[in-house]
């Protein structure tokens, strides 16, 4: 028993040891600690009075309800940062047809796993870039890969 | 111990132990030396299996014409050009070489120049490599796209149809599911005299309905960026198990 379980172990090593690019390469050492969650901007950050407006509301269902609720929405970003995101992205009616494809999108919770790229804090990735309908700006990334942003 | 030999040695022990970093390291320490067209060629091909393409192009190139290894190491070069995706130096293959005018057949399917002939590009494949080149060529001639119009048309006959006919089957039950619950609350609320309540619900029905059209449209669009990739995924992956068409060196037996 004693053996089989030091042999797992040895074998662990061997499949998940480094490669020699990641042991001999440079590498930036990060000092900060990254808690994997999204950091929202609460600044409304614009002179434009229809963004100031949008902001407003969505910063106020941030701190009213989705603060309180917690890290609850399974996509990256999350639906209202999809939401205004979209909208910088595109404009106002645009981004709202986004938004209402991405809410229902966000109802259906049958095999996301198998449909979506997976993002660093562990939520699926699905950024707005690939509904603008513009073609140049879809970037494919097949289901369950991890995405670095 | 640090003599020329020593360090050769050395280096090709390290490379045989895929310590390619430092392999290259040694062999760099002694490239000046006799023999230094095979410690280029060997610092090129430690640089191609760390994925170095740049650095390792520029090794094989520094090989001399009258070089044991010289054609191997034009191959290798032009390698190193397909996989940085340099297209154009496929093209300019000076050389004639038939690897590389196969790899040149792999660049202009996986590029969006104009394909030639199916024929023509055919010709330099035999066998099994004709047949998957075929293939890819019948791929990329007509790919199995999605017609964003007909997704469209077909999401505002039927709430969700659009999203099924970009096989996003769930997506498109759900979308019929709300859109249909939302328009029925909003039809009783009206039967029943409760206006307010109607009209909210039917804003809801209407925002979820034009959210479902738009997003057919991106969906066909998603689905054909993925036929896209699945075909350029298939193709490196069967390069690749040809080893580029390169002949193979066994360096360490």
């Amino acid at each position: 028993m004693i053996k089989l379980f030091v042999l797992i172990c040895l074998g662990m090593q061997v499949l998940f040891a480094q490669t020699d690019w990641e042991k001999w390469g440079k590498a930036d050492i990060p000092y900060t600690i990254n808690s994997g969650t999204v950091s929202r901007n609460y600044s409304i950050g614009s002179d434009n009075p229809g963004q100031i407006i949008l902001k407003s509301l969505v910063i106020g269902y941030w701190v009213i309800i989705s603060d309180v609720d917690g890290d609850n929405c399974p996509f990256s970003p999350t639906c209202s940062s999809f939401f205004l995101q979209s909208v910088k992205e595109t404009n106002i009616v645009q981004g709202t047809l986004m938004f209402a494809d991405r809410f229902t999108r966000d109802m259906n919770t049958f095999g996301r796993l198998s449909h979506y790229p997976i993002s660093r804090n562990r939520h699926l990735y699905d950024p707005p870039t690939l509904y603008t309908l513009d073609k140049d700006k879809i970037k494919y990334i097949p289901a369950g890969v991890i995405v670095n942003e | 111990m640090y003599s020329t030999e020593s360090r050769r040695l050395f280096a090709d022990y390290l490379y045989c132990q895929k310590d390619y970093l430092r392999a290259i390291d040694e062999y760099q320490e002694i490239a000046g030396t006799a023999g230094s067209d095979t410690i280029n060629f060997k610092i090129g091909l430690a640089y191609l299996k760390i994925g170095k393409y740049e650095p390792a192009g520029l090794s094989f190139i520094k090989i001399k014409e009258n070089s044991y290894y010289y054609s191997n190491a034009r191959l290798e070069f032009f390698k190193t050009q397909f996989l940085l995706s340099n297209y154009d130096t496929l093209e300019r293959n000076g050389d004639n070489l038939l690897p590389v005018k196969q790899l040149n057949v792999f660049s202009y399917l996986l590029d969006y120049k104009t394909l030639p002939v199916k024929n023509k590009l055919l010709s330099i494949f035999e066998g099994e490599d004709r047949r998957a080149v075929s293939d890819f060529y019948e791929r990329k001639l007509n790919p199995p796209y999605k017609s964003e119009l007909t997704a469209i048309i077909l999401s505002t006959l039927i709430p969700g149809a659009g999203k099924i006919y970009t096989e996003e089957y769930s997506d498109g039950i759900i979308a019929f599911i709300v859109t249909g619950i939302m328009g029925y609350i909003s039809y009783t609320d009206f039967k029943a005299d409760h206006k307010l309540r109607g009209w909210v619900f039917a804003g809801l029905s209407t925002f979820f309905y034009a959210g479902n059209i738009y997003g057919s449209a991106a969906s066909a669009q998603i689905f054909n960026a993925k036929v896209n990739f699945k075909l350029s995924t298939d193709m490196k992956l069967f390069i690749e198990n040809k080893d580029y068409f390169i002949p193979d060196y066994e360096f360490c037996k």
